[in-house]
């Protein structure tokens, strides 16, 4: 068989994390060839093999994304000797990922500096809520969390609204915000031989999506919350179009936009209050109004795509089946055909980018079964037998 | 102590064109962690130092000092032989280009990928477009609002709260660059992988696309699709917690498990409603949401956010406030860990910026620095 070229093919990551963010994090790497090994045990499995009823998720999921890729092993870590073995298994990886509450690594005997002891140049990913430090760093969180504790979910919503909670998109970027992190500490171990230990605030993602309020709240400012409005495009936002719940996203950058606009819709206006940028930045509801009115006559599907060939940026807001339809993004590898014997054909997201090169990214296999790899990671990387791994498993050490 | 020489990109060095936040914002995570970053720019400035949100008083762009803080800045039109001459000798040095140069406008500029790649052939040249350099949609053009709905996020906001209150209007997109910052971290992870890559396999190019990454980061949503359920915003509320609206303000509340639920009927003061045998099962408990909530909104309407947060937090109850952008900033937990770095704009006032989203513990990350004025790196040269 032809080996794979992945970029990061020879990687190895011990995976501890929980929940959605940290897993995302290592599953990125994975779909980027490095193999990660994920530990769980049968008294404390991962979310996605029980019923999540607070999501409607009455049974254990079937398919799950973020564990695609992963090798999976038992480790009880209540243990000494599984806690022993966890440290085998994070001086055979590269990376060591976790996504505890701070202190629980720990009291379980694998913080930062107790793997360090075993594997000098470890690269560690601690991902948590508040980070490692500070008065806050004990909470506990989840995604709608951490975007009101960063201040995005204030800064979204309608204005004469309440703030909006943010959904697993949260999660998910902490976990490439975190994968990116990762990368660098990978880069500075090439370099200096060093080790690291990443320290990634989902909250603080949250709080850098906002980046551009913080610099005005720092100088004094009050930023306030725009709702679907830009302040320097105009029309601007999210409109009816002649179907129910189909609507059309519209961005109109400067004045050839909007005569380009105008000629694609068959319309046209001399009104002064839209004659220039300026003038429609004065006349915001007016220009809504009037566009509102233009495009609640129009499919738009069609009209989207008459906008694109007129060069304006426009686009139906599309829900997930749109998205399974697309021929774009599967011709892109961004979606990907995937199927199991227990799994019927269903799409995943696949690749994160084309790589030209190392050009074997994306989804090599599917979600694992509990300890489905436990040949390969305690018998040929940590060379356990036969008996030793009987013995541990009616110890319930790997359990 | 931080210095230049112990940052974890220390010696990384990236040659940035960048018009869109996505592409920008790849620059300014990999500048943030010690990658020396040179911002190629037109003649009038890139159009980002135009871009609101603008500061009061002076229309300096707030989202540029944030994008740009660390870079450096030179001209380089490639469009003219300086141009071009100028721009193969930074390449030359560079181990990462990230450009987002529209396609039709590429070959013009000698930024085709396959030429590069003869040139240079230990670059990693990241492509950064709204849906890439490859696909039937290549050439499409996007602002934010497009991408956040072309990639599927979009059209399920707002959920809960926000939806129930005004369930006639359009869907609400996530304030500012929420899908640009995703395809810039996409954009920047990627560059990092294929950097890795380069001392086995050479350099290479690499087609990130931002509607891929919304798409990625949306994973769970098309999941559930898989699972036979098409989200929809007015549906994917939690069945119970979410947004609440207190004496003083708004807070989030979300228990997923048991131990959190019983600290939740803890902190309601153990109301007879909550203490119905029934609802020790989840299940039932997500079935019976909506009554479950709106219990819970009748409390919290009479307590203040403050007082709420700090017993959630004793009793192990996921509960946060709903932080304005001034309360970020002065935020306890935020000057603890040093979140913010001091930042010169170009016309010298002072600002703070956030300097990234993740810390190096053995090695802090260098906090603050200035805003690139335009070209400053001839003006230096000259100087």
């Amino acid at each position: 068989m032809k080996p794979l070229r992945s970029p990061l093919a020879g990687i190895r990551v011990a995976d501890f994390t929980i929940h959605a963010a940290g897993p995302f994090c290592t599953h990125l790497l994975s779909q980027m060839g490095a193999e990660c090994i994920k530990i769980e045990s049968r008294t404390r499995p991962d979310a996605f093999r029980k019923p999540h009823a607070v999501y409607g998720r009455m049974q254990a999921a079937t398919f799950d994304q973020v564990s695609a890729n992963k090798l999976s092993v038992r480790l009880n870590l209540k243990l000494p000797e599984a806690v022993a073995l966890a440290k085998r298994l994070v001086a055979a990886s590269d990376v060591t990922a976790e996504s505890f509450r701070p202190g629980v690594m720990k009291r379980l005997g694998l913080d930062f500096e107790a793997l360090a002891r075993v594997k000098p140049d470890l690269v560690m990913l601690s991902l948590s809520s508040s980070g490692q430090s500070g008065p806050d760093s004990h909470f506990a969180g989840y995604a709608p969390l951490f975007g009101a504790w960063g201040g995005l979910g204030w800064m979204s919503g309608y204005s004469d609204g309440p703030p909006v909670e943010m959904r697993h998109v949260m999660d998910h970027s902490a976990g490439m915000h975190a994968a990116l992190a990762t990368l660098a500490a990978l880069h500075q171990r090439r370099r200096t031989g060093l080790a690291q230990h990443v320290d990634l605030a989902a909250r603080e993602v949250a709080s850098a999506m906002i980046g551009d309020a913080l610099v005005q709240a720092s100088a004094g400012e009050q930023p306030q919350r725009p709702g679907n409005a830009d302040a320097a495009m105009v029309p601007h936002g999210i409109y009816a179009s002649n179907r129910p719940d189909r609507w059309l996203t519209l961005a109109v950058r400067d004045q050839g936009d909007w005569l380009a606009l105008q000629g694609a819709l068959g319309r046209a206006t001399t009104d002064p209050r839209f004659a220039s940028a300026a003038a429609r930045r004065a006349h915001r509801e007016a220009v809504d109004e009037l566009v509102g009115a233009w495009l609640r006559e129009c499919d738009a599907d069609d009209t989207a795509r008459r906008l694109q060939a007129a060069g304006v940026c426009a686009h139906v807001s599309w829900n997930m089946q749109d998205i399974a339809d697309d021929p774009h993004l599967r011709a892109r590898g961004a979606l990907a055909e995937v199927s199991a014997p227990d799994i019927p054909a269903r799409l995943a997201v696949g690749a994160p980018a084309r790589f030209s090169v190392t050009s074997d990214v994306g989804i090599r296999r599917l979600t694992p079964t509990l300890g489905q790899d436990e040949d390969y990671v305690y018998g040929e990387l940590l060379g356990l037998s036969r008996a030793q791994r009987s013995d541990l498993e009616s110890r319930e050490v790997i359990f | 102590m931080p210095s230049v020489d112990n940052q974890p990109l220390a010696g990384c060095r990236v040659i940035e064109r960048s018009r869109s936040v996505a592409a920008a914002y790849a620059g300014k995570l990999l500048a943030a962690m010690g990658a020396r970053v040179v911002l190629l720019e037109p003649e009038e400035g890139s159009a980002l130092r135009r871009a609101p949100p603008w500061l009061e008083g002076s229309q300096e762009s707030a989202l540029f000092a944030y994008l740009s803080v660390g870079k450096r800045s030179s001209v380089c039109d490639l469009r003219t032989p300086q141009g071009q001459a100028d721009f193969v000798l930074e390449l030359g040095e560079a181990d990462i280009f990230i450009d987002d140069t529209p396609l039709d406008e590429r070959q013009a500029c000698g930024l085709e990928p396959e030429s590069l790649a003869r040139r240079f052939p230990e670059l990693v040249h990241v492509s950064v477009l709204p849906f890439g350099a490859s696909g039937p949609k290549a050439r499409w053009n996007a602002e934010e609002v497009n991408l956040l709905h072309a990639g599927g996020e979009g059209y399920l906001l707002p959920n809960g709260l926000s939806n129930e209150l005004f369930p006639d209007r359009p869907p609400l997109k996530i304030y500012g660059h929420f899908s640009e910052y995703q395809g810039g971290s996409s954009a920047a992870m990627c560059a990092l992988a294929a950097w890795w890559a380069v001392p086995a396999e050479g350099g290479q190019y690499v087609d990130v696309s931002v509607q891929d990454a919304v798409l990625a980061v949306g994973a769970f949503a098309l999941q559930r699709l898989g699972d036979g359920s098409l989200e929809h915003r007015t549906t994917r509320s939690f069945r119970y917690g979410g947004v609440f609206r207190t004496l003083d303000g708004y807070l989030e509340l979300l228990t997923l498990e048991d131990r959190q639920w019983l600290g939740l009927v803890e902190l309601l003061g153990r109301p007879a409603w909550a203490c119905e045998p029934a609802l020790a099962d989840p299940l039932e408990r997500s079935r019976r949401g909506d009554a479950i909530n709106q219990h819970i909104r009748d409390w919290m309407a009479r307590h203040p956010t403050e007082h709420i947060v700090a017993r959630a937090q004793q009793l192990g109850v996921p509960a946060a406030k709903y932080r304005t952008p001034e309360e970020v900033v002065r935020g306890e937990q935020e000057r603890a860990r040093g979140l913010f770095g001091p930042a010169t704009l170009a016309s010298g006032r002072e600002v703070e910026v956030l300097v990234a989203p993740f810390q190096f513990r053995c090695t802090p990350l260098l906090r603050g620095g200035a805003v690139p004025a335009l070209n400053e790196m001839s003006r230096e040269t000259t100087a």
